[in-house]
């Protein structure tokens, strides 16, 4: 007959045992270790790289999935771990933390975010997507073939308050913002195929494919099709660590940008790495963001220097840009701090990557 | 044996019955409103998609029930432990009990990545998650289950000189077992809804990440078949509790059925 | 044993109820439960008190018990304090509420004082088998205690206070919650009981408010007035024992009955 009474006993004994089991729980979050200067004798350094989103094919993302398989970061003397949020912006806490190393952030965000107070000094190191990855969708049965139909129609805006890109477009199509009726939506495209919205802000690689999957075809708009200078995707470390790793950026970068090269060459194989680390997502919908991602990585400005080549020029455009379109309060004292170009110019020897 | 399968189905058959309608209804209504399947799906595609993998759902679902059972016992045991002193202190619970409606109150929402920097990626914050929320709860009942003893059993022992720790062992532990039983038929929910919201958050693994993908590739039926393995799960282990309940609470009223 | 002439002694006892924290209210007369009882009980004397509800019979007993200590006066039990008695476990209590533990069989229950109380298993004293035996419980020792109907759970309870085979019983109305026929038979399993306990007469005090249960049971029944409870009379039962029930038809018996009526309609002075 069960003794009624031992439960308590052992339910009071529970919080020790449990205790000791998450000690024994706790991960590594993957501190990095002082380099030494003879790197093939020592033990690889350890470092956390965060993608910004689950696991997908956007660029940044495969070139660290890449790296890690076909064992370009262990020929680096790296040995990273590969984490994911769920929720975009959470990976800043880490970085700002120092739990993580690295992270991918589109090129307004590092913008936006470098106006904090105090700033989370993040810095970006290489830009992937040269192009912005936002764009806004529409019925392709809709009617509305420009901008110019939005007049009078109704948009979607996800953050608090419509996106530069919006007004941008808007601005070079000559229509009043005000024409526009203007609703916060959350992320489900649902709310454009019921018709609760005309126009649904979606990134390019993602949702017109999808949507187009499920049998409704859409037609996108491109903010940068209508002159502004957006940009997409980058790699980004702290301030801090970059002044003390110098070196672990240099060859983390190098590596994470040779499976970007690899996957461009390896398209199938690169889809094949991807489904290890996403294995809930469709084959042929990850190839349509790893190929849409990869045209928006090259340029002239790329086939002359390499994949995620960056200049002040473009940093300074984007700036100017989103305090002209209301993205940032106000402008930033030093714009430059939000990038740090000298590790992508190391990466590449005359456009070719200076390996290993 | 025919008894016992008679009172079997008189138990299972109203249940199933209602939920076969409440499906035909469902499929019925889907295909004649013509709702788009991006919005609610039809039973039959869920099914589908189940069907397809069935394997794939019961792992997932393995790792978060995983989460939420442990969470369960830790937050358990955290709560009856605090519960023992607080019965018998009065001042340990005027000090304690402001403490406990914090942990109540908190949002996982903004706890959950705090929680992964504490605790690292993997199980852990989700298993801590399920823990705090099946803290309070488990508290409360198990305060009020110490107390709710009967006073002529209190006074018998009392005359007898009992001791404190006879008085809870043979007393007060057996009289808030009703409660604790109780509460984990409301806590073992909650529990396994908090490791799929932390896993929907900070997940790699779990049916709260296979609940997030599928939202965000507006995969509705496997989204669906996610949600329908949970649901099952909720009900068998409801099944379970209230098994073990009746054995062990055999004693108490609330596991007779009138006479 | 017998070392005081009286086994029970209560001389000018007087209780007043505070109310926990709260200060007293001017009217002190609404909280006075007992005023100035004075009572003695012989030993192996069956002894009850009936009195109007409220009139502090249960509080009379809680401080003969040992759970109470009166405001005022003296209870002495063997020339010494309740709490003696008590230590020494020659107290077995009986309530209204059996109280036994539902998780328990009823021999669980039953060898409950002696789980509690190790040390006083070295005093002789019936095994918690042969208690059962003599409350007729034998074969219901594996039932629980949700199985028994009210009379059989007093019994239960009565075995149990039984544990320490003390020589002073306390019953508290324990046959209050029965229906009339149980109580009608359970007043003569009582003194079956009593009359059968191998270790001689223990001395009983029986609250009740039940005039037949009184005279059947008892050698002497003391009537108390309503509150504030004091000592109106004490009748002498003389009826031959073994009691039976029969007997309740009898002329004596209803003489009694009518004489106890009569001191329980009197107004207090």
């Amino acid at each position: 007959m069960l003794r009624p009474i031992a439960r308590p006993l052992l339910a009071a004994l529970l919080p020790l045992l449990l205790a000791a089991l998450l000690v024994a729980c706790k991960s590594d979050s993957g501190g990095s270790r002082t380099p030494t200067p003879a790197a093939s004798a020592a033990p690889p350094d350890k470092v956390t790289f965060m993608a910004g989103f689950k696991p997908q094919a956007n660029l940044p993302f495969v070139g660290a999935y890449v790296a890690k398989e076909k064992g370009f970061f262990a020929e680096q003397n790296l040995d990273v771990e590969i984490q994911h949020v769920n929720t975009p912006g959470d990976n800043f806490k880490f970085l700002g933390l120092g739990q993580v190393q690295f992270s991918t952030a589109d090129a307004a965000t590092v913008i936006e975010r470098a106006g904090d107070d105090p700033p989370l000094g993040i810095v970006a190191v290489a830009l992937i997507g040269q192009r912005g990855q936002q764009g806004f969708a529409v019925l392709a049965d809709s009617g509305i073939e420009t901008p110019v139909d939005w007049a009078g129609k109704r948009a979607g805006y996800k953050g608090s308050q419509p996106t530069p890109d919006f007004l941008a477009i808007l601005n070079a199509v000559g229509v009043d913002p005000e024409d526009v009726g203007t609703v916060k939506v959350g992320f489900e495209p649902q709310i454009l195929t019921e018709g609760q919205v005309d126009i649904f802000p979606v990134f390019l690689s993602n949702e017109p494919d999808t949507l187009s999957q499920l049998g409704y075809d859409v037609t996108v708009f491109e903010a940068a099709e209508f002159g502004a200078p957006t940009l997409g995707l980058t790699y980004v470390t702290t301030r801090d660590y970059l002044a003390q790793n110098p070196d672990i950026v240099l060859r983390f970068l190098k590596a994470a940008l040779r499976g970007i090269e690899y996957a461009r060459d390896n398209p199938d194989e690169a889809v094949d790495i991807v489904l290890q680390y996403a294995p809930q997502e469709d084959r042929d919908h990850m190839r349509f963001m790893l190929d849409t991602e990869l045209g928006a990585a090259e340029n002239d400005l790329t086939d002359e220097n390499g994949i995620g080549w960056m200049t002040a020029e473009q940093w300074q455009e984007l700036h100017d840009y989103l305090v002209e379109f209301g993205g940032i309060p106000a402008p930033l004292d030093d714009v430059s701090a939000t990038y740090d170009d000298q590790f992508i110019q190391q990466a590449y020897k005359d456009g070719e990557m200076d390996w290993p | 044996m025919s008894q016992t399968l008679r009172s079997a189905a008189a138990y299972v058959l109203p249940p199933a019955l209602t939920l076969i309608a409440a499906f035909a209804f469902w499929e019925f209504w889907v295909q004649w409103r013509d709702i788009a399947i991006i919005v609610v799906p039809p039973p039959s595609a869920v099914w589908e998609r189940f069907v397809e993998d069935p394997e794939f759902f019961w792992r997932e679902g393995g790792w978060t029930l995983y989460e939420a059972t442990l969470g369960l016992l830790m937050g358990s045991a955290f709560a009856i432990a605090l519960a023992v002193v607080m019965a018998h202190s009065r001042l340990a619970e005027r000090a304690l009990f402001p403490l406990a409606i914090v942990i109540k109150v908190t949002p996982i929402v903004a706890v959950a990545p705090v929680l992964v920097i504490l605790f690292g990626f993997g199980t852990t914050p989700k298993i801590v998650v399920a823990a705090l929320l099946s803290f309070f709860p488990m508290l409360v009942n198990a305060m009020t289950g110490f107390r709710d003893v009967n006073p002529g059993a209190l006074e018998f022992m009392r005359s007898l000189r009992a001791s404190p720790w006879q008085l809870f062992w043979k007393l007060r532990a057996p009289s808030a077992l009703p409660y604790l039983f109780a509460a984990l038929k409301v806590t073992y929910p909650l529990a396994l809804i908090g490791a799929v919201v932390a896993e929907w958050f900070t997940g790699d693994r779990g049916l709260g990440l296979v609940i997030f993908v599928a939202n965000s590739n507006l995969d509705t039926p496997t989204l669906f078949a996610a949600i329908g393995v949970l649901a099952l799960t909720g009900v068998s282990l409801n099944v379970i509790l209230s098994v073990a309940e009746r054995r062990i609470l055999f004693w108490h009223q609330t596991t007779r059925t009138v006479q | 044993m017998a070392g005081a002439e009286h086994h029970v002694s209560l001389r000018g006892l007087t209780h007043v109820f505070r109310d926990g924290r709260r200060a007293l209210p001017v009217d002190r007369q609404a909280l006075t439960a007992l005023a100035d009882v004075t009572l003695d009980v012989a030993w192996g004397q069956f002894v009850s008190v009936i009195g109007p509800s409220g009139c502090g019979k249960s509080t009379l007993l809680r401080i003969v018990g040992g759970l109470l200590r009166p405001t005022s006066g003296e209870a002495k039990i063997d020339g010494a304090a309740p709490a003696a008695a008590q230590r020494r476990r020659d107290i077995g209590l009986v309530a209204q509420d059996p109280a036994l533990l539902p998780w328990r069989s009823v021999l669980g229950n039953v060898r409950l004082p002696l789980e509690i109380d190790r040390a006083a298993r070295d005093r002789p004293a019936p095994s918690p088998e042969e208690l059962l035996e003599l409350t007729g419980l034998a074969e219901f020792r594996s039932y629980y205690p949700h199985q028994l109907s009210g009379g059989m759970q007093q019994r239960v309870a009565i075995a149990r206070a039984l544990a320490f085979d003390p020589s002073l019983l306390l019953m508290d109305e324990p046959f209050g919650a029965l229906d009339e026929i149980s109580r009608a038979s359970m007043r003569y399993e009582l003194l079956r009981i009593w009359q059968t306990a191998p270790s001689g007469r223990k001395t009983v005090m029986f609250v009740t408010h039940s005039i037949p249960e009184a005279i059947a049971l008892s050698d002497r029944v003391v009537v108390l007035s309503p509150r504030p409870g004091s000592v109106r009379a004490a009748i002498d039962v003389e009826l031959p024992r073994p009691r039976t029930q029969e007997m309740e038809r009898g002329a004596p018996f209803l003489d009694y009955a009518d004489q106890l009526r009569n001191l329980l309609k009197e107004v207090p002075a």
